[in-house]
């Protein structure tokens, strides 16, 4: 430290000694005494470059870079046939997206099933949300949600508030997790949880999960309060692209707690194992 | 800005409507120099204009169209595509001559790589021509717009009035479609450089190329041949294509990530076990992110180009043994950052960015994007050498060929494996825990205002500083946790063979440079980024969010520049140098117009606000300036004016 501060010393009386003289004239030019020949436009003086540049960009300027367009994303995570043992053949998709900017978006989120064979029956559940990024990681969405079922004749539609919180937990799990409460004043909850296994660089096994849990009974539908119903899922796919990749897959459906006592007493199945194929895609 | 006139071009005196196709009329590198060939040289360049109409092409691209006309419009012919020309075919200007040169902007076809693509061609190739200028002379360039979209040439390391700097927005307005816009400055500098556009993505698209000012004195650099070795990377995509990629899907184009097929490979590259090598992977995944993200833009999409030529067309110099052979190697590229060797043959460094250094013999180089190293190597013997340029992923490389005959080629090089990132570009090195007070910045030195200068210290600077608590929000993933001095770090995934690499802290310049006050006042500036979000910026704001940056006219000042994120960061300053804080004498420390900021970097330059105006100042990886890595510098008379908003 004390050849640092010798130096410093030295450093300092050198600079003095040079530049002494603009020191000690006016103070407050004592910088742009140093430089002789300024480059300057044709037909203004230092003053005029100076007092151009103290100014916001003239306004027939366009903007240096465009670092915040208007984007818009589209994922299909899942569009797929689910095939099960005993019961009708589904259609089902899983999809989101965006229309916006980095940190304030709308965003979408669709998801649903359809029966393939004897009645007309499926169900869906749409999400349209504001998103706002609040961290590297994650974002909050409010909106709301619209539900429909239908079967044959029936047909039964819901809408809900929703708060969320989506985004990527730390060893890159991709979490959604939504809060909703319905027009009735039911208040229920959902979380998913996906991670992409890179097999290869194109071949990725994608296990996944998602959990409903329910404030209180909802007689009406089955539902008892508590974690209702498990969807674990695996699929594999195969990314052609980074945005296209057909893929298989398989899905274990549960239904647990007082949600499963009182479908086995409907009669309804609480387990169901679907095989899956269908195509991943982005634009 | 000049009216739009009909474009017309003279040559030997005589107006000629431009042909629909021209050709360039010499190749360059071919130019033998002595000393005492200036005067020829300078005749030999004497050409009114850049372009020649070439009645060969136009009969050439009439006859296509005929038998376009014959298919009835539906495929482009065997004689159509034939009559495409390739990339890489471009000439000579001198910039100096009386009268100026003529540079033509438009959407071309163009064969790159042996496939067809539609570039920016500059005088009908990529890269554009060499420009010629001459140090203490006037040039004059008149830019003609025909695309159809605005256009700019910026003069990358050139120091001239900030209207000539050719940054839309800042600059000037643009050039509008059509329009034509004349650049006059006066050199005030020599050595290699380059220009480009400045206007959406274009560089992407070949809008681009080298620029040489000769010395007014005699070069010090001694050499018998000269040849530009333009280095860039090409996409048949849409930059915006590019871009929407980048920002929607995460290692979008990184085909070299972990996987559990290449846990074996990672295993048996680093001298692990299977269980290290996952125990090493599950930390990275805590923390969300990929150590393999060493390039966002791979050859997945890129042509990786020499002198507008893929690596199999095999671009060739001729040299002839014992020759001193100048090469002049710029990186034009949008994204790829390059490791240039020519095996078996070591190279001399005598200029980076355009300024010459005291020579240092190397046998591999690192050259950032936008950055320019001028080397001497001479051929030994009558054999071929392969100019070698892998891209620092390893996903792919340029290749030439130095030989003293047509026809001669050597063996290409495997590329290298892969390197990955290390907790070292997080900050974590060995010792980074024990701060000791001695070695942390202080980060107590207020902004001094310059009418009460105290010098700050120009030698033994910090080593290491430790990120404080603030984590500059939402853009911005923290990763380095301290940021520490890296000049003798060549950079990811090299240095551990037996070559010698050139490392930032070997280049001294050859003469001090006038102006070596130490400075006055100083800031530190954070490089940030989110590379999950796509979002980049300093500080963690973006240009769109920010105010500009005010330079004192006339002062000295230092920016501690620190790297947050995981990825190296060439940054460049329009309109003035950079002395780079290299570790030597306040004297040695060389002049840049562009610094590579790698993870976890502390680096420190410092400026001298000579150039009245308003002036570009961002990282010069097209994504990442495009996504808001870019800031306004406003030269002013004091800082007492208050700030300015960039993006009012």
């Amino acid at each position: 430290m004390p050849t640092l501060k010798l130096f410093c010393c030295l450093l300092f009386v050198v600079s003095i000694a040079t530049a002494a003289p603009t020191f000690a004239q006016h103070e407050k030019h004592v910088a742009a005494k140093e430089i002789t020949s300024p480059s300057l436009p044709e037909g203004m003086s230092l003053d005029d470059v100076l007092d151009r540049a103290a100014q916001p960009k003239p306004d027939e300027f366009p903007d240096a870079i465009h670092d915040d367009p208007l984007r818009m994303f589209t994922l299909f995570e899942q569009l797929e046939y689910r095939v099960q043992d005993d019961g009708p053949d589904h259609l089902g998709w899983e999809a989101q997206g965006w229309i916006g900017f980095d940190f304030d978006k709308f965003w979408w989120k669709s998801e649903g099933e359809a029966g393939f064979e004897g009645t007309d029956e499926g169900e869906s559940e749409h999400d349209f949300l504001y998103s706002r990024l609040i961290s590297p990681f994650w974002s909050v969405q409010v909106g709301v949600r619209y539900a429909n079922e239908w079967e044959s004749t029936d047909y039964e539609d819901t809408w809900y508030g929703v708060i969320a919180l989506q985004g990527l937990a730390p060893g890159m799990f991709e979490v959604d997790s939504s809060l909703y409460v319905s027009e009735y004043g039911d208040v229920s909850a959902e979380f998913e949880l996906e991670y992409d296994l890179r097999l290869t660089q194109r071949l990725v096994l994608q296990p996944r999960a998602e959990l409903a849990v329910y404030v209180q009974d909802i007689e009406d539908d089955n539902i008892g309060a508590g974690l209702s119903d498990v969807k674990l899922d695996l699929r594999l796919r195969y990314e052609i692209k980074r945005g296209l990749a057909p893929y298989i897959g398989v899905r274990y459906k549960l239904l647990v707690g007082e949600t499963a006592n009182l479908s086995q007493t409907a009669g309804e199945d609480t387990e169901q194992l679907f095989f899956l194929t269908g195509i991943r895609f982005a634009f | 800005m000049e009216p739009l006139a009909p474009l017309r071009f003279v040559q030997d005196g005589k107006p000629h409507d431009r042909g629909c196709g021209y050709d360039v009329q010499f190749r360059i590198g071919h130019r033998q120099r002595a000393a005492t060939t200036k005067g020829t040289v300078m005749k030999h360049h004497r050409n009114t204009t850049a372009i020649h109409p070439s009645p060969m092409s136009r009969r050439r691209f009439l006859g296509s169209a005929a038998a376009l006309a014959g298919y009835g419009m539906l495929l482009p012919s065997a004689a159509a595509f034939a009559a495409i020309p390739h990339a890489g075919n471009f000439g000579e200007l001198d910039a100096s001559s009386p009268g100026g040169i003529d540079l033509v902007l438009e959407k071309r076809a163009l064969k790159i790589g042996g496939k067809v693509g539609s570039a920016i061609a500059i005088n009908g190739s990529i890269p554009g021509p060499v420009i010629r200028m001459r140090e203490g002379k006037d040039v004059l360039i008149r830019v003609h717009n025909r695309l159809h979209e605005s256009t700019s040439i910026h003069w990358h390391g050139i120091l001239l009035p900030f209207t000539m700097d050719g940054v839309p927005g800042i600059s000037f307005s643009g050039i509008a479609p059509g329009e034509t816009f004349t650049y006059r400055y006066r050199l005030k500098q020599n050595g290699t450089y380059w220009y480009h556009s400045h206007s959406g993505m274009q560089e992407q698209l070949g809008h681009y190329g080298m620029l040489i000012v000769e010395p007014a004195e005699p070069d010090p650099v001694a050499y018998d041949v000269e040849f530009p070795i333009v280095l860039s990377d090409w996409t048949f995509e849409n930059p915006r294509t590019v871009m929407r990629k980048l920002k929607t899907i995460e290692g979008y184009y990184n085909f070299q990530r972990p996987t559990l097929a290449n846990l074996d490979d990672q295993a048996a590259a680093t001298n692990q076990s299977v269980g290290g090598v996952l125990e090493k992977r599950w930390a990275w995944q805590k923390m969300r992110m990929d150590p393999t993200d060493i390039a966002d833009v791979t050859g997945a999409t890129y042509t990786y180009l020499m002198n507008g030529q893929a690596a199999h067309e095999n671009p060739t110099l001729i040299a002839r043994r014992g020759q001193r052979v100048r090469l002049r190697l710029l990186n034009a590229s949008a994204m790829t950052f390059y490791d240039f060797r020519i095996p078996g043959l070591p190279m001399t460094v005598v200029q980076a960015d355009g300024q010459n250094v005291k020579p240092v013999e190397t046998d591999e180089l690192r050259i950032a994007v936008a950055e320019t190293y001028d080397v001497i190597v001479t051929l030994p013997d009558d054999r071929a050498y392969t100019l070698f340029a892998e891209t620092m992923d390893r996903s792919g490389y340029a290749r030439g060929t130095l030989t003293p005959r047509q026809g001669m080629s050597a063996a290409i090089p495997e590329c290298r494996h892969r390197p990955m990132l290390t907790m070292a570009d997080m900050g974590m090195t060995h010792g980074a825990m024990k701060m000791d007070g001695e070695h942390e910045m202080n980060h107590d030195l207020p902004d001094v205002p310059a009418h009460h200068p105290a010098l700050l210290p120009t030698q033994n600077l910090p080593d290491r500083v430790m990120h404080g608590p603030d984590e500059h929000g939402p853009a911005s993933i923290t990763m380095a946790m301290s940021a520490y001095r890296q000049l003798d770090d060549p950079g990811v995934g090299l240095g551990h063979d037996d070559r010698r690499v050139l490392t930032y802290g070997q280049l001294r310049c050859l003469h001090t440079p006038d102006d070596r006050r130490p400075p006055t006042r100083q800031f530190d500036l954070h490089l940030t980024g989110n590379m999950h979000k796509y979002i980049w910026g300093f500080d963690g704001k973006k240009w769109s969010q920010s105010d500009m940056i005010r330079f004192v006219y006339g002062e000295r000042l230092r920016i501690n520049m620190i790297n947050d994120t995981m990825m190296n960061h060439p940054i460049h300053l329009h309109g003035m140098w950079m002395d780079l804080y290299a570790g030597h004498d306040y004297a040695d420390n060389p002049r840049k117009h562009t610094v590579n900021v790698q993870p976890a970097e502390l680096l420190t330059v410092d400026i001298t606000a000579d150039a009245p105006g308003q002036w570009a100042f961002h990282c010069h990886l097209l994504y990442h300036m495009e996504a808001g890595m870019f800031r306004t510098v406003a030269v002013v008379r004091s800082l007492e004016e208050g700030p300015i908003n960039a993006d009012a």
